[in-house]
């Protein structure tokens, strides 16, 4: 009879065992590490589903775990649990993704046992079917009749049948991962839908990837920001920066904590599954760039930030500016999944002339020139003819009013021409959108498979993007390539295999229409009445003097034809990478094992130019060094095209050996610890070469007159000419590495955690003696775990880890040296090589240090509802390289040098939140929060600016004391004097109209860099919409006005200028200074003029605005297809997205909004997702 | 094979430890170099914009050779303080924006200092190799010396040479080399005992036009000695530079070449100038123009400098035409290339010669020097001899001819300063602008120009002192 009984409830156990035999077929290869010695069984189960995608289901009142022993190294699941369980009384089914847990002995399961009361004369049957948000059915939830032993679990549709004698009582339903509920029990329950935990929305990175290994982040001591994994689901995955902007806590503009070095490199260093990637490439003069990794970024499991020194310290010479660790996707456990998306963004194109002065505007200063200049008054027409004809007024509307006065047209006419112009808007702005822009549109289509079986994971995937920019010759593509296998050879044997192609190729148009190289105004056009193209002819633009010299000398036509200059000289670019690593792990034992790999990354880049010998480029370009030479007009760049071509190969390889050690003593300690050795080797390479009068057919070109140089040639313009670029460049860099590094971590308990690493590198670089090379970098770090205490008994807090870390990161800066050093380049005047000192003996370089302090918390509360970290840190540079202005009578009083005695500190505060805020049926909302607090400061420099005026040019070069170091300097305001002219105060505070030129008048007008950075993503699902939305706050952070409403200049004539519309408010008679700072409208030409007045203007800390923003950075709503409608189509999945980038900005003033690129169109984003 | 494997592993530990070692990380850094042999160090002195490049812009300007205009005066009030002769302006304060002729002059001084201290140890180069080079860097670092000392120091005079300081007096190009501020007379002394050393050293004519060679050593030592008053000193080393090189370009002919240019008053079209590296006048090429790494045209004359050149100077008419831009009207520079403004040239040495001439009693001979000075720059049919048996006449003259041909050089300057010594030849300086009557007496504070406020703040291991008040 008990046996019937049992047999029925069995029963329920068959379906859903029928159904794990057909998905046994293939289960994961080794992904499960767990070791352990006399721990409960049911903390080993915790650790199975941190690291797999299984959930273990069972009835915690009928299973009794036992203590076990268990060491598991990358072991499939159901290894992982005939280990577990193979001496237990724990029986184990796997059921999809659940496993389902029973307890062998208790043969009277409790179910039965109510069973046994068979006298009991009524009898009630609840059934149900629970399911999560989705609709999909849930199988092997517990359901139980509270305070009672009546419970079962839910088949594989999700049904449930429970039988009680009591009428009325309340049903539990839990599941692992949802939310446990409570309903009353009714005899059709029908649907009963169990909300998720919170914690499974916003996730919860479990393990940190350091680059060097994996620990769980419950083991972890340091400072780890992990990108929420929706978020790379939010938005579109078009760059790297915007993926982690406002993601993050601490990562602001590229920059990790703050700024942390004043000559060295300030960007983190970037990892790419487990190898550095150093993407510096040489810019045309030789200079080096760094760039962000190239990668296809569908392809990323995960993106960990390091940002304190425990976490970061591991990367030795280059750690101080953190390390963002991109892990990408390793292929799936079993089966193949395929995924597949298209992605296509629109632009609309958008010039924000709202800020600028209109046709009307200028036609109106330019009026009002004619009416204040006394030169016109005694202007003769032979006068006005000669300013015409010496193009001192290159402006339409000032040309028009000359030639009234030289008599060639009335005034009438004079004024219906001005009011025809001043009714033309923004005429050329139209223009350049009507004929030269467009929209742009982008598009990215990405293919990849993931396919796994016992031995083996495979990965593959297939990006494609095109951008159609805004100019209509722009345009690239590229193609990434990315493939990965890992193989497991033998049960101690395992070799990764990965392979990252990429191709691409762009267009970019050379010629600008909005520096056409000659002067417009908004009343200025590009095509003619007629419809033909508008050309800016000789006559337009250059003096009657300077034709002369081009007509006497029969030089080439100086005619500029817009429109079609837009076709001409487009430079081509074309790409190819490839970055393979084979990775080698040997298992000597199951807790020490090796691994070597290597890496090797080679990347080239070919641009081509192809100036047109019709260009204007060209035209110009040969006039330029047209030279008379012996009563000879010679011309020393010979007329044809210009064929201008660079190559850069850049080649890589990283060797590394390590091994890693995890074992546990005892019950209670256990050690993980890594010990490796690395070698790094980069080489860039870039030549330049530029062929002339080049026949692309023929494959000709001549060679240049000996002799050219920059400089002026019969037309007295300045030509510029650089043998690198405009005949051959070579370039050419090595740097290398060789590191020793170590890092262990010791558990008490999984309670107490201690952690440090240590690190040597020295390098082929000049910029350090090796007697400080030797010096190790290192941290050190403890951490408790607190929930784990026994003491411990608060119940809204699920977890709580508290921890600490100190030590130090370095920095490099490549480009300087302890010795004397000298480069050379070729001397055409003389002939031979002319030598230059560029940098003196400097015995005492070393590498900057940074040292980071870090206290932080790790919490989970409120049933998982809301989690989050919060860090304080304090960062302090020393032995920064920091110039120190060299001596003039020493000879080097131009130049700073670099010195290791500059300090600096960054203390902050980060704190990042997720919470569950709401969660109802069908609808939930979460909510990422994100603070940031950095201030950073100058703590030492030995450096003061020579001259006033270089402290405000380069605030960098010559920080001050006190203050941040990304700061604005400039003039303290004093309003507009009686006549409306600009002053500033003195270091005395006295009000002066011209430039106070005294280091001490040079005021501290804010930091460029935010103290305060906030982001808040809320994530709303309702059904099978997704709705996200992030925004992003920051304040304490200043920005230089450049865009002024004021026409200045130094020349001697008035400077027309399409200027801030803003200058319609400026002082214009007596008594304005009280309510406007805009200064008067004042021309060269009268004699209150100030060539002085703009620079004190422009510079004066009233143009340093508020930079305090509200940014909508991304709105996504995402439809995922209901499974019913993708059935017939065999479509897993599917999910359309609309996203909205760059939605808003809020500023403090107009200002401030546009210097903060606030008025734009967002980009539209349209994306189809599949799961096939 | 697991044991097999093993060991390659620990092989490969091994090799990459030794690799730490080894030259793996030897390889030095491309593009740079830490000098040690001759050819290393001798392409430091073909370094134009470093060693042979000095403005001497505020000597220009308080000449009022140069037309300013009047936003760059109101921009630059240093330039403004100088060309309206303002006596009352500080001008220390000012001379924060305005370095040029200190900084470019010392940073050529370091160059000397590292090639003089580096000489022993030079590799590669035969031993006169070596002294050469040496040598060659000594005169140039005199040359820096003059300039400075005629700029930021009083004009020498025998009798306060001993209590007046100089400028810093540096020999080292380490970092913290120690300097002294020397005075007049030691400074002076300094240069000549230099040049002395160098002069055995030298060949007659330098490596390239940058490397001063014997001819340029004596030049120097010429107009040394001609700024001390040491007028028969002046007059050997003239001859012994003129042996080297004594000849002048014929500017007559090059006009006869150029003149439907020259001569058609609105063709601006820029000509190459002669004034170049290659000119046949040269000993010791300097730039002395705003730039030293482009080519570009001279400054422009101010209408009223050009009273006082020669009626049919011929240089004159090629190098500036007359050009009116909207209300400024002034004297355009009609050549553009690499000028020799600042170096040593023959015609220097000819008009040092001539006034030391005319100083020892020789005027005759005087004449005769500066009449084959100007057959070469004089029009034929406007040419005539200068002839007088008056010294004092003769020196005018020969003044006349010499600001003209140096002009935008220190020499002007440095004769100006040396002739208001003497109550004879000392003048007044007046114009008119805008109504306004300025002057600029020969006492003025203003002929001894600030030292830069960067240098006084920043003086390195020695004491700097402000030779002026303003």
């Amino acid at each position: 009879m008990n046996y019937k009984k049992s047999r029925a409830i069995n029963l329920k156990w068959v379906t859903p065992l029928l159904l794990s035999i057909i998905l046994f077929s293939s289960h994961s290869i080794g992904q499960i590490s767990v070791k352990a010695r006399q721990v409960n069984a049911k903390r080993i189960l915790n650790d199975i589903e941190q690291q797999s995608n299984y959930r273990f289901v069972y009835d915690e009142s009928s299973i009794q775990f036992p203590l076990v022993n268990v060491e598991l190294t990358n072991a499939s699941i159901e290894h992982a649990l005939s280990i577990l369980f193979a001496n237990t009384d724990i029986a184990y089914k796997i059921v999809k993704k659940n496993i389902l847990l029973k307890n062998i002995n208790q043969s009277a399961s409790p179910v039965v046992s109510i069973n046994n009361q068979e006298d009991v004369p009524q009898r009630y049957t609840y059934t149900g079917n629970v399911q999560n948000e989705e609709g999909t059915a849930l199988a092997g939830a517990s359901v139980r009749l509270k305070n009672t032993d009546i419970v079962t679990s839910t088949d594989e549709s999700g049904h449930f049948m429970l039988e009680s004698e009591t009428q009325k009582g309340i049903i539990q339903i839990s599941f692992v991962g949802y939310e446990t509920i409570e309903v009353s029990a009714k005899i059709q329950m029908g649907a009963i839908v169990l909300p998720m935990l919170a914690s499974e929305i916003s996730e919860v990175t479990v393990n940190v990837n350091t680059g060097y290994q994996t620990i769980s982040k419950e083991r972890a001591t340091g400072a780890f920001g992990s990108l929420p994994k929706e978020s790379l689901e939010q938005q579109r995955l078009s760059d790297l920066n915007t993926l982690l902007e406002g993601r993050i806590a601490g990562y602001h503009d590229g920059r990790i904590r703050g700024t942390t070095s004043m000559n060295g490199v300030t960007s983190p260093l970037f990892v790419v599954d487990g190898f550095p990637i150093e993407t510096s490439a040489i810019q045309f003069n030789g200079n080096v760039e760094e760039a962000l990794p190239n990668l296809n970024l569908e392809d990323i499991e995960s993106i960990t930030v390091l940002r304190d020194a425990a976490a970061a310290s591991i990367y030795g010479a280059r750690a101080a500016n953190g390390v963002v660790v991109i892990v990408t996707k390793k292929g799936k456990a079993q089966g193949t999944e395929v995924n597949a998306s298209a992605v296509v963004t629109h632009t609309p194109y958008y010039y924000n002339t709202s800020r600028i002065t209109s046709s009307a505007d200028i036609i109106g200063i330019e009026r009002e020139w004619a009416m204040r200049n006394p030169q016109l008054d005694t202007l003769s027409a032979a006068g006005a003819n000669s300013w015409l004809n010496q193009m001192i007024y290159p402006t339409r509307g000032i040309q028009t009013i000359l030639q009234r006065y030289a008599g060639k047209i009335s005034e009438s006419e004079m004024n219906s021409l001005l009011d025809e112009m001043a009714n033309s808007g923004y005429r050329y702005f139209d223009d350049v959108e009507r004929y030269g822009k467009r929209n742009p549109f982008a598009q990215q289509y990405n293919v990849n498979i993931a396919n796994g079986s016992e031995k083996n994971r495979f990965y593959a995937s297939a990006t494609y993007k095109k951008n159609l920019l805004e100019d209509i010759y722009s345009k690239d593509d590229n193609l990434g390539i990315n493939l990965r296998n890992t193989m497991q050879i033998s049960n101690w044997l395992s070799v990764e295999l990965s392979s990252f192609l990429t191709y691409g190729h762009a267009n970019q148009q050379t010629y600008n229409l909005l520096s056409p190289q000659f002067t417009y105004m908004s009343y200025d056009g590009l095509k003619n009445a007629d419809g033909s193209n508008y050309i800016s002819t000789e006559e337009s633009w250059l003096s009657l003097q300077t034709r002369d010299i081009i007509r006497t000398n029969n030089l080439y036509n100086m005619d500029i034809d817009p429109l079609k200059e837009m076709a001409n000289n487009i430079q081509q670019e074309r790409r190819f990478g490839n970055r393979s690593y084979i990775k080698l792990n040997v298992k000597f034992a199951d807790w020490i094992s090796y691994t070597g790999s290597f890496q090797y990354e080679f990347t080239r880049n070919k641009g081509e130019t192809l100036y047109d010998k019709n260009s204007f480029y060209v035209r110009n370009r040969v006039n330029g060094f047209a030279r008379e030479i012996d009563g000879q007009l010679k011309y020393l760049i010979p007329y044809g095209h210009i064929f201008a071509t660079n190559e850069q190969n850049n080649n890589s390889y990283i060797f590394r050996q390590q091994v890693d050690i995890n074992r546990s003593f005892g019950e209670d300690h256990s050690l993980n610890a890594i010990v490796g050795t690395e070698i790094r080797n980069n080489h860039f390479t870039r030549t330049n070469q530029t062929s002339h009068n080049y026949d692309p057919m023929v494959l000709t070109y001549d060679m240049l007159a000996p002799g050219i140089g920059s400089g002026g040639g019969v037309l007295g313009t300045y030509a510029q000419f650089d043998q690198r670029t405009d005949v051959y460049g070579i370039f050419d860099q090595v740097r290398r590495y060789v590191s020793l590094y170590a890092n262990a971590g010791y558990a008490y308990r999984d309670t107490y955690l201690l952690s440090g690493s240590v690190r040597y590198d020295r390098s082929n670089l000049w910029g350090t003696s090796s007697k400080y090379q030797n010096k190790p970098i290192w941290s050190l770090g403890v951490g408790w775990n607190v929930d784990r205490e026994d003491f411990f008994d608060v119940d809204w807090v699920d977890q709580l880890k508290i921890r600490t870390s100190y030590g130090i990161g370095g920095n490099i800066a490549q480009d300087v040296s302890p010795y004397l050093t000298t480069y050379y380049s070729s001397n055409p005047n003389v002939g031979g090589i002319s030598g230059t000192v560029s940098s003196r003996p400097n015995p005492l370089l070393s590498w900057e240090k940074t040292t980071t302090i870090n206290v932080g918390a790790d919490f989970n509360i409120l049933n998982n509802r809301i989690m989050g970290s919060i860090d304080y840190y304090r960062k302090k540079g020393e032995d920064l390289l920091a110039s120190a202005q060299g001596i003039p009578t020493e000879g080097f009083g131009y130049s700073t040098y670099d010195l290791n005695n500059g300090g600096m500190t960054n203390h902050g505060i980060e704190t990042t939140l997720g919470a569950t805020v709401l969660r109802k049926d069908d609808f939930s909302w979460n909510m990422n929060v994100l603070h940031a607090y950095n201030k950073n400061k100058v703590t030492y420099v030995d450096v003061e600016a020579p001259v006033y005026f270089l402290q405000i040019d380069y605030p960098n070069a010559f920080p001050r004391i006190g203050n941040p170091y990304q700061a604005i300097y400039g003039y303290a305001w004093a309003g507009l004097d009686a006549d409306g002219m600009p002053q500033v105060y003195n270091e005395i505070g006295e009000k002066l109209t011209s430039t106070p030129s005294t280091l001490e008048s040079v005021v501290y007008a804010g930091s460029t860099v935010p103290t305060h950075t906030f982001s808040w993503t809320n994530s709303l699902t309702y059904k099978n919409f997704d709705f996200s939305i992030m925004m992003t706050y920051q304040t304490g952070h200043k920005i230089r006005n450049s865009d002024l409403p004021y026409l200045g200049g130094t020349s001697r004539f008035a400077n027309i200028l399409i200027v801030n519309k803003d200058i319609a408010h400026r002082w214009t008679k007596p008594g304005d200074e009280e309510h406007t700072d805009i200064p008067r409208l004042v021309f060269p030409e009268e004699d209150l003029y100030n060539a002085q007045s703009e620079n004190i203007y422009r510079n004066a800390n009233i143009n340093v605005l508020d930079a305090r923003n509200l940014n909508i950075r991304n709105m996504s709503l995402a439809y995922r297809i209901p499974g019913s409608c993708l059935a017939k189509f065999h479509i897993p999945a599917a999910r359309i997205q609309m996203n909205a980038e760059n939605v808003a900005l809020f500023a403090k003033s107009k200002n401030a909004k546009n210097m903060l690129g606030g008025y734009r169109r967002p980009n539209y984003v349209f994306g189809l997702y599949l799961t096939l | 094979m697991k044991n097999r494997f093993i060991n390659y592993i620990f092989l490969g530990f091994v090799a990459t430890g030794m690799a730490a070692c080894s030259d793996y990380l030897n390889i030095l850094p491309k593009g740079q170099k830490i000098p040690l042999t001759y050819a290393d160090f001798e392409p430091l002195l073909r370094d134009e914009p470093g060693v042979h490049h000095t403005r001497t812009t505020q000597a220009t300007i308080l000449l009022n050779d140069r037309f300013v205009n009047a936003s760059s005066l109101s921009y630059y009030r240093l330039w403004d303080a100088n060309y309206f002769w303002r006596e009352d302006v500080d001008r220390k304060e000012l001379n924060n924006t305005d370095e040029d002729t200190y900084y470019q002059s010392y940073a050529s001084i370091a160059s000397c200092n590292l090639i003089i201290e580096n000489g022993e140890e030079i590799t590669e180069c035969t031993e006169q190799q070596r002294a050469e080079l040496v040598a060659t860097a000594r005169v140039i670092r005199a040359f820096n010396y003059f300039i400075l000392a005629n700029y930021y120091a009083a004009a020498y005079d025998a009798n306060t040479a001993n209590d007046k300081k100089a400028v810093p007096l540096i020999l080292s190009a380490d970092v913290g080399a120690p300097h002294v501020q020397v005075d007049i007379a030691q400074l002076y002394a300094f240069m000549i005992d230099e040049l002395e050393t160098a002069l055995a050293d030298l060949p007659a004519i330098g490596l390239t036009v940058l490397h001063p060679g014997k001819g340029a050593a004596q030049a120097l030592l010429a107009r040394i000695y001609l700024q001390m008053g040491n007028y028969p000193l002046a007059l050997q080393h003239a001859d012994k530079a003129l042996l080297v090189n004594n000849r002048l370009f014929d500017w007559l002919a090059y006009y006869e070449l150029n003149k439907t240019r020259i001569d058609e008053p609105t063709d601006y079209t820029l000509k190459e100038t002669p004034m170049n590296h290659s000119y046949v006048e040269n000993y010791y090429f300097r730039h002395g123009n705003d730039a030293s790494t482009y080519r570009t045209a001279e400054y422009n004359l101010r209408l009223d400098r050009i009273d006082r050149f020669e009626d049919g100077d011929a240089k004159f008419i090629a190098r500036w035409k007359l050009r009116t831009v909207g209300p400024d009207t002034y004297y355009a520079s009609m050549m553009t290339g690499y000028h020799n403004l600042q170096g040593l040239t023959t015609v220097e040495v000819y008009l040092i010669k001539a006034e030391s001439l005319a100083r020892t009693g020789q005027v005759d001979e005087a004449m005769e020097v500066l009449n084959a000075v100007r057959k070469t720059r004089i029009l034929a049919d406007k040419y005539e001899d200068l002839r007088t048996s008056d010294p004092v006449q003769a020196i005018k003259w020969i003044q006349r001819t010499k600001q003209n041909e140096l002009i935008f050089s220190i020499v002007p300057f440095a004769d100006s300063r040396r002739l208001n010594q003497e109550e004879i030849y000392r003048s007044t300086m007046t114009k008119t602008e805008e109504g306004t009557i300025y002057s600029l007496t020969p006492d003025s504070h203003l002929w001894i120009m600030p030292i830069p406020f960067g240098a006084i703040k920043n003086p390195g291991n020695g004491i700097i002192e402000q030779n002026v008040e303003k």
